[in-house]
């Protein structure tokens, strides 16, 4: 069984703060932090790339445990503002950490859904190839490709990378099953051409419909039921959206984990940005929800074990 | 669809959880007026096509500001 071990962090620390642009977009304090829940943005430095950020979650991570570069088989970054469009940003997070030329490295195209994607694609592809250890790195700084102008857009995106440590032999957090889909028709919705455009109704409504579905749906496949699961830690999108979910799903408010406040939608960072406060305090046999929404458009969930 | 009355929308509007008295809403007035932010808009139109089946158009949102400009809106729809 592949598991989660441990996960390393990148914020950066320059923060762009919403209050300052109330005048601006004619909006109030409540309304940001209430409905929101973005109170400022972290913000990387313009000359920084996705892989710079994923190499600052790695020593976050190395910070946290020991690692064997040596050990390392792959090395997988979920991103969608990758460096350049070739190589993979993986290659570049793969030359500067020294992995050992048997490590395999490869991006994944996703948004705001990814995390949970890419932890079915990165322990499918371990346990195929008979792989011990892996990198998982997600990385999306849109402040690369956002329009300050925009409200739909501009009081919401925050610049962060993390890194997962998967391993095949420790203890930690195992996924038990996943749910995916996708609504293709909808993907002109949350979109980049010159800059980011959302339609936020549209994906309002995407999400409103589809996640508690989708969560429904991995419970009865599983045989679980919502009291099973300790914590749910849903792609932070917005407050509102997080708390539409819960609310559609009947989950209790103190069993879901909102935390945006400080550095705003990370896109793929924002579900393993949670966990990574939480993986050494769960207890073995709890279970964990986690579902990614979004770019697509696309959703994936799935429930996490400690064992 | 017809004979859908303000009462219908009011409770789907009830059932957003978002207005803790739907009675006391001016069913004259616009919604934003009355304490529903863009946000909660979206909430509200959410509902109203889940529970009459209906599908709302970005481009007939500016027409549905007041609770009266809702009703006839989803009379209309066939």
């Amino acid at each position: 069984m592949i598991a989660i071990t441990n996960i390393g962090c990148y914020i950066p620390e320059k923060k762009i703060s919403n209050f300052d642009l109330l005048d601006k977009f004619e909006t109030d304090e409540n309304f940001i932090t209430n409905k929101i829940g973005v109170v400022q943005r972290a913000r990387k430095e313009p000359e920084e790339k996705a892989s710079d950020l994923c190499i600052k979650a790695f020593a976050n991570l190395q910070s946290k445990v020991t690692i064997d570069l040596l050990e390392i088989d792959c090395c997988v970054v979920v991103t969608q503002n990758p460096d350049f469009n070739i190589p993979h940003t993986s290659a570049i997070v793969h030359g500067a950490l020294e992995l050992t030329e048997r490590c395999a490295s490869f991006d994944i195209s996703l948004g705001c859904s990814g995390y949970v994607y890419s932890l079915s694609i990165v322990t499918a592809f371990m346990q195929a190839n008979g792989m011990k250890k892996g990198l998982l790195f997600t990385a999306d700084p849109y402040s690369d490709i956002i329009d300050e102008n925009d409200k739909n857009t501009a009081l919401i995106f925050g610049d962060a990378a993390t890194v997962s440590l998967l391993d095949a032999e420790q203890s930690g957090l195992v996924p038990l099953g996943f749910d995916f889909g996708s609504k293709g028709a909808g993907h002109k919705n949350l979109m980049n051409e010159d800059k980011l455009f959302m339609n936020g109704r549209a994906v309002f409504n995407f999400t409103a419909a589809t996640v508690p579905i989708s969560i429904n749906k991995l419970l009865d496949k599983l045989d679980l039921t919502k009291e099973d699961i300790e914590r749910w830690y849903l792609h932070q999108g917005s407050k509102y959206i997080v708390d539409t979910i819960s609310k559609r799903l009947g989950l209790e408010s103190e069993r879901v984990v909102f935390d945006m406040y400080e550095y705003g939608n990370t896109v793929s960072s924002s579900i393993p940005l949670l966990l990574s406060k939480d993986i050494e305090k769960l207890q073995i046999g709890q279970k964990i929800g986690l579902s990614g929404f979004g770019v697509g458009l696309s959703w994936a969930s799935t429930v996490l074990q400690k064992n | 669809m017809s004979n859908v009355t303000v009462e219908q929308i009011l409770e789907a509007i009830e059932n957003t959880s978002l207005v803790s008295d739907v009675m006391a809403l001016d069913s004259d007035k616009p919604l934003r007026d009355q304490g529903i932010d863009s946000l909660d808009f979206s909430s509200v139109l959410f509902n109203i096509e889940e529970e009459f089946g209906i599908e709302i158009p970005d481009a007939d949102i500016d027409g549905l500001q007041t609770i009266n400009q809702i009703v006839t809106y989803v009379n209309s729809k066939p």
